[in-house]
Order: structure tokens, then sequence, then C-alpha cells
């Protein structure tokens, strides 16, 4: 027994290492008038002063606290609804639907901005035909409401994940109970399904809406043209803004949106309650079968696809035309201007190759090396009661508090400043790290989620026999969540794979990867390259996806 | 007469360029040789640089052919990074670059000036205008006009307008017409785009004018001028200023709809600067880089394969100083690589002239 109290306090320690060392060179670098590492840095409270004297800050933080909000409201319902429909229902091609709901995580929102503006901008070609044919284009892309929705939009796979994952462990009996006394789907779905999912939707809710704090790709795009500030453009102006880059302002800021996330978790602890109400993966059980949908099954087919086309198949076939074409707009003809000459560049530009198999290697090996780390922290809260597994919540959700490129920033300085791990820095275990503990609350979420449902009483019945905690952890918890873990697996592997902003103080000649070489390449503004590598991303990500949801139905059977 | 001359000249040093063997022997780089066989000893140079791989590759193509035994590892990444990433570097005392090349002229001064850098007398800088080149410690490389950028289709010849009181005459005259169809940098989120606009400042005795009329129209403000082209060749927008000649040239060279102005009343020129840091852990690798940047035979190939304008007056063909000067004259004014820059890197002065500019725009 004082054998695994000390494997689950050793891993709060590691684990916690790797989440302060950067955090605290942020929280430090916040208080001082100088880059921490310059000699003439001095305790000063000057850049709490001049970020909250600022008024684009005050402007961008009402900003992002409306599009969080708004896209929370966006995405969480129809998520949990998009769930419930394709796991618990007979909704026609569901099968075929399920890999496709997630693309919108695969994609860098750099590129889906991108796409969105191709195709749906001021001269965008769905744009122009909406005008010829209806005489007008009611819609501003640029505007305040049409940000807000597109991030909704896109973050409907977040809630979709959480969900179905937790679905998909339900037990049937409630549901055919329900189904016996003559509920129909809709009633089932809002009266026991859903309901008995909330820890998951409560999570994916509150990370939904934490996303949008950290928002940056979508209003960088989006956000240019008509002026829109959020928090993470208000920051990436920092770098800028003074002439040099003001750490100490931008490390203010990041911790302006840590300070959201911590009552964030708090809420998020108090919503939830009691755990136990939710366990529902017993030793006995029903395999669940199919709810009929009756007549709403076409209407619910047609709101999957009108979401579909408006979040994938919209910004994507304006990203696939860009890579096929020289020019579009007012005035082209798509004709006369197809080209194949964006690839030939892409494939004469150094370290393509690399880059690829970069991303290939972190994102599948990485990718499970980070599951497995995460499934240790999981383990090790698992069935504890005690102080320090609380402080694990909080923990977990602390790195998401930072900007993707604040961490990135963070973590170059660890690898440059902690001398045992500078020879690591140009390799990618210094990307993998960084990536790992930048999506730690993700991972997490997943695992604890499938965690939250395995019943005690399996646990309790192996211990009773004489098994270990060891052996039941092996026999008994790992087999029960193993679909927890192959979802998690596969959510970060498409993250790691579409991940752009954290490599891009890491990148160098062996740390390429093709998320951050887009970054680099777009903010050269070699846009042509920039299209045909974001599609060869989207094709590599489907490939991959492919792959892994082969093995996952093989699983399944 | 002339422009068959010119044409002439300009497939002949195409040609010459193309086969590195000739301009080899027309031109040998003048690095002292011990300095060669340290770097050959040393057997690696390390770069972080602005200018993106892509336009670098046939530099880097033709210095490993001369220099078989030194491997080039090339790092493009935008300016903030490569100023963040050497500072942090160095105060972490692991090393850094061994040549830093820069568009930020205004970041690379402030590393010379604060002692960064260290002092190499290049053999090549004789080929250098004398406002390229500071304490034998920064080096400009390349000589890049600061164009108007615009969409054919959209623009008629005759509206095209050839100079910047033109164009605000343009603007003025049409205010519903251009009403958020202008575009340049954004001064406040882009290094390079504040330090035009200060040039601008400095130059257009008409400026506050000027700027009132862009915000006026709402000008839309960008990070780089490869976003502005592409919106402005989709007829988002249909004419950007400040914009980078060099690419917008390569733009051009494959969408033809794209125009570009070389401003009759002043055109500025920016040039990379080069600086081989204190640090750097091959210092004569980078010392024989830098020469080979400034020699004939690498500015030839900055000036017609990686299009980004030669500096040198003995380097012929369209894309060089020389050409420029005959065509634009006096009118050209390239932004010394000086001291000068460091002026706006003061805090007070930085956000006054922002606050004047975001007074002008209407936008606080």
């Amino acid at each position: 027994m004082r054998a695994v109290q000390w494997y689950r306090v050793l891993v709060v320690l590691i684990t916690a290492t790797a989440v302060f060392l950067p955090l605290g060179i942020v929280l430090y670098q916040s208080v001082l008038d100088a880059p921490f590492f310059q000699p003439s840095a001095k305790l000063s409270t000057s850049a709490f002063r001049f970020v909250f004297a600022d008024s684009d800050f005050h402007r961008a933080f009402t900003t992002t606290a409306l599009v969080a909000l708004g896209m929370t409201l966006v995405a969480v319902p129809l998520g949990s609804v998009l769930a419930f429909l394709l796991v618990r229902t007979d909704l026609p091609g569901r099968s075929f639907l399920e890999p496709i709901v997630l693309i919108p995580i695969f994609l860098s929102p750099v590129v889906l901005g991108f796409g969105y503006v191709v195709a749906a901008g001021p001269v965008g070609f769905f744009t122009l035909w909406t005008k010829q044919v209806f005489g007008s284009a009611p819609w501003n892309l640029y505007s305040l409401a049409s940000l807000t929705l597109i991030a909704g939009l896109t973050h409907i796979p977040y809630v979709f994940l959480y969900t179905s994952s937790a679905l998909r462990g339900l037990g049937a009996d409630l549901e055919e109970a329900a189904r016996v006394a003559g509920a129909g789907a809709a009633r089932i779905a809002l009266s026991v399904s859903l309901p008995m999912v909330r820890p998951a939707i409560l999570y994916s809710a509150v990370l939904v809406f934490f996303l949008g704090f950290e928002l940056f790709g979508l209003p960088l795009i989006l956000g240019d043209p008509g002026g829109l500030l959020v928090l993470s453009t208000y920051l990436y102006k920092l770098t800028n803004r003074l002439g040099v880059p003001s750490y100490q302002l931008m490390a203010v800021v990041a911790v302006a949106i840590i300070a959201v996330a911590f009552p964030l978790v708090y809420l998020q602890r108090r919503l939830i309650g009691a755990s136990a109400r939710f366990v529902t993966v017993g030793g006995k059980g029903l395999s669940p079968r199919p709810l009929p949908l009756g007549g709403w099954r076409w209407p619910a087919v047609a709101l999957v696809l009108v979401w579909l086309g408006v979040t994938v198949l919209l910004p994507l076939s304006g990203v696939f035309l860009r890579a096929f074409v020289s020019s579009w707009g007012e005035g082209v003809r798509l004709a006369k201007v197809l080209t194949l000459e964006n690839f030939g560049e892409l494939l004469e530009y150094p370290n393509l190759v690399r880059g690829i198999l970069n991303t290939l290697g972190i994102a599948i090996f990485g990718g499970a090396l980070a599951v497995v780390w995460y499934t240790l922290i999981g383990l090790a809260s698992h069935r504890w009661q005690s102080r320090w597994s609380r402080a694990l919540d909080y923990l977990v959700m602390v790195p998401r508090g930072m900007p993707g490129l604040v961490a990135g920033l963070a973590f170059l300085w660890v690898f440059l400043f902690v001398r045992p791990l500078s020879p690591l820095r140009s390799t990618l275990f210094s990307v993998w790290l960084a990536y790992s503990v930048v999506w730690l609350a993700y991972g997490m979420r997943l695992i604890s989620s499938a965690l939250l449902q395995v019943s005690p009483d399996l646990e309790e019945a192996a211990l009773t026999i004489g098994a270990t905690r060891g052996q039941v952890t092996r026999e008994v918890t790992l087999p029960l969540i193993r679909f927890g873990l192959i979802g998690s697996w596969l959510l970060v592997f498409m993250i790691f794979v579409r991940e752009y902003s954290t490599g891009v103080y890491l990148l160098g000649p062996g740390t390429e990867v093709v998320g951050s070489l887009i970054v680099s390449l777009w903010a050269t503004g070699a846009i042509d390259i920039v299209a045909a590598l974001s599609v060869v991303n989207v094709v590599l990500v489907a490939a991959g996806l492919g792959v892994a949801l082969r093995l996952g139905v093989r699983l399944h059977g | 007469m002339t422009t068959k001359l010119i044409r002439g000249l300009l497939v002949w040093f195409l040609w010459a360029a193309a086969d590195p063997a000739y301009a080899a022997d027309a031109k040998p780089i003048a690095t002292a040789a011990p300095i060669v066989s340290a770097a050959e000893k040393e057997g690696k140079v390390v770069i972080y640089s602005t200018t993106d791989s892509v336009a670098a590759a046939p530099l880097l193509k033709d210095f490993g052919a001369l220099h078989p035994k030194i491997t080039v590892e090339y790092n493009d990444m935008n300016s903030t990074e490569v100023y963040n990433r050497f500072v942090s570097e160095v105060a972490a005392g692991g090393g850094s670059a061994d040549l830093l090349w820069s568009s930020a002229m205004d970041l690379q001064i402030k590393l010379a000036n604060d002692g960064s850098a260290q002092e190499y007398k290049s053999p090549e800088a004789s080929g250098l205008p004398g406002w390229a080149l500071w304490k034998n410690e920064a080096f400009g490389t390349t000589f890049e006009p600061i164009t108007f950028v615009y969409n054919k289709r959209l623009l008629k010849p005759e509206e095209v307008p050839q100079s910047h009181a033109e164009l605000v005459k343009l603007l003025k005259a049409n205010p519903d017409r251009f009403k958020g169809k202008v575009t340049c940098y954004d001064p406040e989120r882009s290094g390079i785009g504040f330090m035009l606009l200060t040039q601008d400042a400095r130059t257009d005795p008409a400026f506050a004018d000027t700027i009132k009329t862009y915000g006026k129209v709402g000008v839309k403000l960008y990070t780089s001028t490869g976003a502005m082209m592409e919106r402005i060749l989709s007829g988002e927008h249909l004419i950007g200023f400040n914009m980078i000649g060099s690419y917008a040239i390569g733009k051009q060279r494959k969408d033809p709809n794209l125009g570009v102005v070389y401003p009759k009343d002043y055109t500025l020129v920016m040039s990379r600067i080069a600086l081989i840091p204190k640090v750097a852990k091959h210092p004569n690798a980078g010392k024989l880089f830098l020469d080979y940047l400034l020699s004939a035979r690498g500015q030839e190939i900055i000036a017609n394969k990686a299009v980004l304008f030669s500096l040198r007056s003995d380097v012929q063909g369209e894309y060089t100083a020389a050409a420029l000067n005959k065509a634009l004259g006096t009118s050209l004014k390239p932004i010394p690589v000086s001291t000068s820059l460091l002026v706006y890197l003061d805090q007070s002065k930085r956000l006054e002239f922002l606050k004047q500019w975001q007074e002008a725009l209407g936008t606080k």
C-alpha cells in the first residue's frame, strides 16, 4: 500500500515540475521590468500597470469574454446532441459520419480561417456566387458575430469527443427502461442519456469556454480587417508594440488568462459534485441497442450535414481551391488559373520531408507517449481521496492558461537555462514535452472521464479476492478504459499534427514540424506554399485517422 | 535601343549567374586565405535569417558549391523570433548563430550597438555604398525598394498613382470607392511596418495629411506583404503602400495581374542587415559567408535568382541598385544602416508616434 502512495506522489511531483518550470518563468517575468535574464531586471509592477491602463487590453478582454461565451453556447448543445445522434441512435450513415465530424480539429485554425476568407470573405467564391444568385450576400465574415459563430461551430468536435466517449461507456439499461416506458429518442436524450454524461459535457463546456480565451489562429485571420482584438492577438501585438519584444507585458497577459482559468476549474468541480452519482459501467449491463429516431431520422441527418457543410466543406473547399490556383477573387475565371505550381514549389522547399516525418513521429509515437503519461497521472489520482489529487486537478488545467506562443517561448527558456536539459533543446524531445504539457488538460479530461465511469465494485471485487493494487490496475481498470485511451490517443495524435503556435520558438534543424512550418511560412507571406502544405497536412491527418479508425473498429469487434 | 541593350545584358547576366564556374572565374571572393582555411576547419556555419528558405536556396547552393567542406545550417524565422532567440541564447551562455541576417534593421542595429556583434573588416565591404555599413559590424546586403502594389484587373492604368501625392489625391477624389480597399503594414504589430512609417514621416512633407487620408478610407492593416498581396489580387483590396518590392516582383512574376509602382516622389529602400555575433562558435565560417553575401558573385544571385535586389553598383541586371538608380535617381531614399534607426526603440517616442498614427486613423 505504501509503495502505491509513493508512485502517486512521484507522478504528481514530476507533472508539477513539468508544469511549474515554464509557468514559474512566466509568473516571475510578469513582475519584472525587463527580460528576466538581463542583469538590469528589477522587481516591479510596471508591466501590470502598463497593461491594465491600456485601453486595448480592456477592449480585447471584453471581446474575448463575449466570443468565449458565445462559442460555448453554440458548441455545447450542438456537440452533445451530435454525440447522442452518432453514438446512441440509428442515424443513417453514422459510421461514415463519425470520422468526418472530427475534421475541424485537424486543421490549423490559421488555415481554416484562411479557407473561410477564400470561400466566404467579401470576394470569396461562395459570396460572389450568392451575390450573383440572390443579389446580395448578407454576412460580414469579419464581424464579431461571424467570429463567434465560426469558433463555436469549429469547437463542436471537442464537445463531441468528450460526450461521445462518455456515452459509449454508458450502460444501456436506463435508456432501455425509458424506451419501454414509451419515451421517444429526443426525450431519452434530454432526460436520460445526456444528463448521465453530465460530467463529460461540463468538462467540455469549461474547456470550450476556456479555449475561447486562447483562440489565436481564427481571430488572427478573421479579426484583422475588422480590427477585432482578442487577448491572444493583443499579446501578439505586444511583441512589437515597444519595438523590442516586451516579455514582461506578454507575461502579464498570460497571467491574466491563467487567472481566468482557476475559477473555471473550481466551478467545474462544484458542478460535478460527487462523481459516484455517474457510475454506469458496472459488472453487468446490456450491450446498447441503437434508439430508433423514427420521423426525426432525416431532419437529424440534414442538421449534421448543414453543420459539416459550413464548418468543413466551406473552408476546406477554400483551402483546396487556393492550393490549385494561382489567383482568385473578383474578376478571376478560375478555370484559367488552375495550376499545380504551388505543389511544385512546395516540393522544392528544403526540409519538407523531414518536417513531415517529424510531424508523423511526434504525432504517432509522441502522442502515444503523451497518453501513457496522462494515463499514469489519471491512475495516480484514481480512487485517491486526498489533497494531492485535488491539487492534480488544478495542476493539469494550468498549462492551458498559457497561450501556445508563450508556452513555446517559456519552454525555449527552460531548455536554455536549465543546464541538464540544454543538450535536448534541438531534439524532438523539447517539442514533445512542450506539446504534452500544453495539451495536458485535454488528454487528462478524456482519461479521467473514462476512469470516472469505472464502478468501484469491480475493483473492490478484485481486491477482495486478493489482487494487489497493481494487479487491479492492470487487469481491471485499464481494460475497462481502453476505449477511452484509444480515443485519447486519437485526439492527441490529431492535435499534435495540427499544433502550430507552440513549436514556433523550438523550430530549428531537426525539430521542424508541419504546423510550425505553416506559421513560419505564413509570416513571410508565402501563401502559395502555405495552401499546398495545408492540403498535405489534411491528407496526412486523414490518412492517419483512417488507419487509427480501422484499428479502433477492429478493437470494437 | 537601350531596352534591347538592357535585355541583352540581363540575359547575359542570368546566364552568367546560372553558371557558377563562370561567375567564379569572373570575380573571386576576397576572403583572406587564413580565414578560409579556419572556416573549413570549423566545417559549419549557423545562420538565423528572415529571408525565407526558398529565396535563399540559390545562395546556399552556390555557397555549398564553393565550399563543400562547410555545412550551412539555415534557420528561417520571423524577425522577432531571430531577435528573441538570439538574446535568449546569449543570456543562457550556450552560444548562438554565426550570422544574423535580418530585415528588422532597427533590431539588428540595436544588437550591434549593444555590443553583440564582432568587428570584421570585410574585404568585400568596399563594394558597398557608405550608408550600408556601420562600424564594420553591421552590413547592408540588399537594396529593396518599397513600392505600391495594386490590382491590374480592377484599377485602370490611368488611375494608378505614381507618387505618394497622387495616391492621396486619388483617395481624396474617390473616398467611397476606396473605402476599406487600401492596405498597409500595421505599425503596431509589424516592426518593419513601423520602421517604414517613421521613414515616411521623415520624408513625406505632407505626412500628417497623408495618414489622415488613409484614415478616412479606413486603411486595412496586416502583418506581411504576402497577406496583403493575396487580398489585393483577390480584389478584396485594391491597392497597398509600403510593400516590400522584392516580394512584390517575385509575386508579379507568377501573377501578372499584380501591378508594382516605384513612387516617383520618393522610393524608400530597405536593406537586410547581416552581422556576426561575438558569441559565434564558427566565427570564420560566419565571416566567409558574410563575404560571400557581399561579393559580386553572391550579389548577382541576390539580384537575379533570389530577386532581393543587389546593393553593389558593379552588379548589373534589372533587380539591382544600378538599375534602380538609373530609373529613379535621387528619389531613391535608402534607409541608412545607422543608429538613427534606434530613435523609435525608445518606448515613449514609439508610443507617441503610434498615438499620432491612431489619432490620424481615428481608431483612438
